[in-house]
């Protein structure tokens, strides 16, 4: 037997909702139906799960649910919610007698005058409840959500339009969403240690989420900058191994390293596996299949490049031979060595990404990372054109920013095929005809994401819009 | 950190070293020791991904000689227990860690290894 539950969502990243709700239950290897005619777009979902112990779980970990309640009936109007909760009368009847009770009556889009929350509670006097009105601490909620159409962009006058709802919920309160607190928790400006490239707190959480991080996993940043995402995931249980071409994004100033000062602000340092820093294209792991989840923000290149080792120009064979003479002999200085980058175009970095993904993670292991797009561009093709076999692509999640954003992509590894490691080189790239719009993403964004700005000169591309990028 | 895990996972990757290019050799090695939680189902899963002779001549290096020098077929509690704290709570803060092969140097500091290539060292 199957319940249904009313999902009340935070009003953001809605196209994140599903793919949060699915990460989690499989997680804790249960699934969810949606109600017919429930619509993750909007703020409130029905949905059915088979037992209750499912929707506390759903509200213990979800970051984008607020509050999950048992559900009771819904209407256009009153007089249809009343009908389908009288219908659903087995559901409540046990409370008559005497259970404590609290009743709210609130709206999504609006503000309901005094008067008609009391006239909206006193319509369910049907229900007949004896036990008292608590208002601090009953022992169930009733909750009845009036959802109204979004006033974006128009102003009314307070109240008004009261009653012209698009659909109203009905239901008993099962838990609040407790996994919500950890945006503050995990808050980047309360972080000891944080940089430009830091991911805000509820998209890293979001991310964590569709890595299934829990006890005895193991989950890798290959770009992992400040370690955004690495809090998190070692937060519910997973050990995190971290790598980065720049160690001092790793490190900051002072010691301990700058991400483990933070790890242990959150009380998780112990599962920081390990830093190292390499470069992703040319890394010493030693075999495959190691991983549980690779959860990433690859660098866009906008502020800095993306980078990997080489030269964009090769030397010419005398200044080689010159170069290489003048490394072998020791130096006076003590400088660390730094080797020469050349610029690591996106479309490539994402392709090699998930051939990387394929070989190091275990079989049902999962690919979690950032892509940047152009809004007007994209095409679903962009993300299959990066696919290869034994990789599925179960999310992809837009944020959007405007003229451009971000997609979160979820890949899952299907195949237990052993695969080699991946070559990196250009030449053995997964070619496609296909041109996805996040190709030369960084040249685009300096053009403002016009056609007919000049290429070559950012400066003389206007003024760099002010997006929340990083790279 | 670098933990012997870790170790156990690192091979020197400089162009044209691909034999004998593991396990690293350990140099000048400064050592502490943390406390990490317990888990016996990840260190149960993780040992066949283990190279077990390389681990016991790490952990040797290191002064640590309570590996046996076959790994067992039988994994009770006190094995777990030991090879967790072999491989997660054994940290290299400073030191380096050399290819046997081709005796590049990867420089360790402040628990983090250095494992960039050189250019003449890309693939
Ligand atoms: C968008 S940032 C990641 C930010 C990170 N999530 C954080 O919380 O700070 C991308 C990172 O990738 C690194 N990077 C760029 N090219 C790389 C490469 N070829 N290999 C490894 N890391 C690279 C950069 O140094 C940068 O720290």
């Amino acid at each position: 037997m199957s319940h249904q539950y009313l999902i009340v969502f935070a009003q953001a990243h809605n196209e994140f909702r599903l793919p949060e709700l699915s990460s989690v239950s499989e997680l804790h290897g249960f699934t969810y139906t949606l109600a017919d005619g429930s619509d993750p777009q909007r703020p409130f979902m029905v949905i059915h799960l088979a037992s209750e112990e499912h929707a506390r779980l759903l509200a213990r970990r979800c970051i984008l649910i607020k509050a999950i309640y048992q559900f009771y009936g819904q209407g256009s109007t009153y007089k249809e919610l009343h009908e389908a909760n009288r219908a659903n009368r087995a559901l409540w009847e046990s409370y008559i007698p005497k259970t404590s009770f609290k009743f709210i009556v609130t709206a999504y889009n609006h503000s309901i005058p005094q008067r008609r929350q009391r006239e909206v509670i006193e319509s369910f006097a049907y229900m007949d409840f004896l036990g008292k009105i608590d208002m601090n601490d009953p022992e169930i909620l009733l909750g009845c959500f009036e959802e109204y159409p979004d006033k974006h962009g128009t102003t009314r006058v307070k109240h008004e339009g009261d009653g012209s709802f698009l659909q109203v919920y009905f239901g008993k309160l099962i838990e609040e969403g407790s996994a919500r607190q950890l945006i503050g928790q995990f808050d980047v400006k309360k972080r000891v240690y944080y940089g430009n490239t830091s991911m805000e707190s509820e998209i890293s959480l979001l991310m964590t989420n569709q890595t299934l991080a829990a006890p005895g996993k193991l989950i890798y940043d290959p770009f992992m900058g400040t370690g955004s995402m690495a809090y998190p995931a070692a937060y519910f249980g997973a050990f995190v191994f971290g790598s980065d071409i720049d160690g001092r994004q790793m490190r900051g100033k002072g010691k301990p390293p700058g991400i483990i000062r933070a790890a242990k602000q959150y009380g998780v340092a112990a599962r920081i596996l390990d830093l190292c820093t390499f470069d992703v294209t040319q890394n010493p792991w030693r075999c495959g299949e190691l991983f549980d989840a690779i959860v990433t923000d690859p660098p866009y290149g906008v502020r800095a490049g993306a980078k990997r080792l080489g030269r964009k120009r090769e030397l010419s064979p005398e200044r080689r031979a010159k170069y290489l003479e003048h490394r072998k002999s020791p130096r006076p200085d003590d400088q660390p060595y730094i080797p020469p980058t050349k610029p690591y175009e996106l479309s490539a970095l994402a392709a090699d990404l998930v051939i990387l993904a394929r070989y190091l993670l275990k079989p049902g292991g999962r690919l979690v990372f950032f892509l940047p797009t152009v809004m007007d561009d994209y095409q679903e093709v962009d993300i299959n054109s990066m696919m290869c076999s034994g990789m599925e692509l179960i999310a992809n999640s837009l944020q959007d920013f405007g003229s451009w954003g971000r997609r979160l992509v979820t890949i899952r590894k299907t195949s237990t095929v052993k695969y080699p490691p991946p070559s990196f080189s250009p030449e053995e790239a997964v070619t496609s005809e296909h041109v996805p719009a996040h190709k030369d993403f960084r040249e685009k964004y300096f053009r403002g994401f016009r056609t007919d700005a000049p290429h070559d000169n950012y400066e003389t591309a206007g003024s760099v819009p002010h997006y929340p990028i990083h790279d | 950190m670098v933990r012997l895990i870790t170790h156990n996972l690192l091979a020197c990757h400089a162009r044209g070293c691909t034999s004998n290019n593991f396990p690293l050799r350990f140099s000048d090695a400064q050592i502490e020791t943390r406390k990490a939680d317990f888990n016996a189902d990840f260190i149960r899963a993780f040992m066949p991904k283990l190279e077990w002779s390389a681990l016991v001549d790490a952990a040797k290096q290191l002064g640590d000689t309570s590996l046996p020098l076959e790994a067992p077929d039988m994994l009770d509690e006190e094995f777990l227990k030991n090879l967790h704290r072999v491989l997660l709570e054994i940290h290299i803060e400073e030191g380096s860690m050399t290819c046997p092969n081709c005796n590049h140097r990867y420089p360790i500091s402040n628990g983090i290894p250095n494992m960039l290539l050189a250019e003449d060292e890309i693939a």
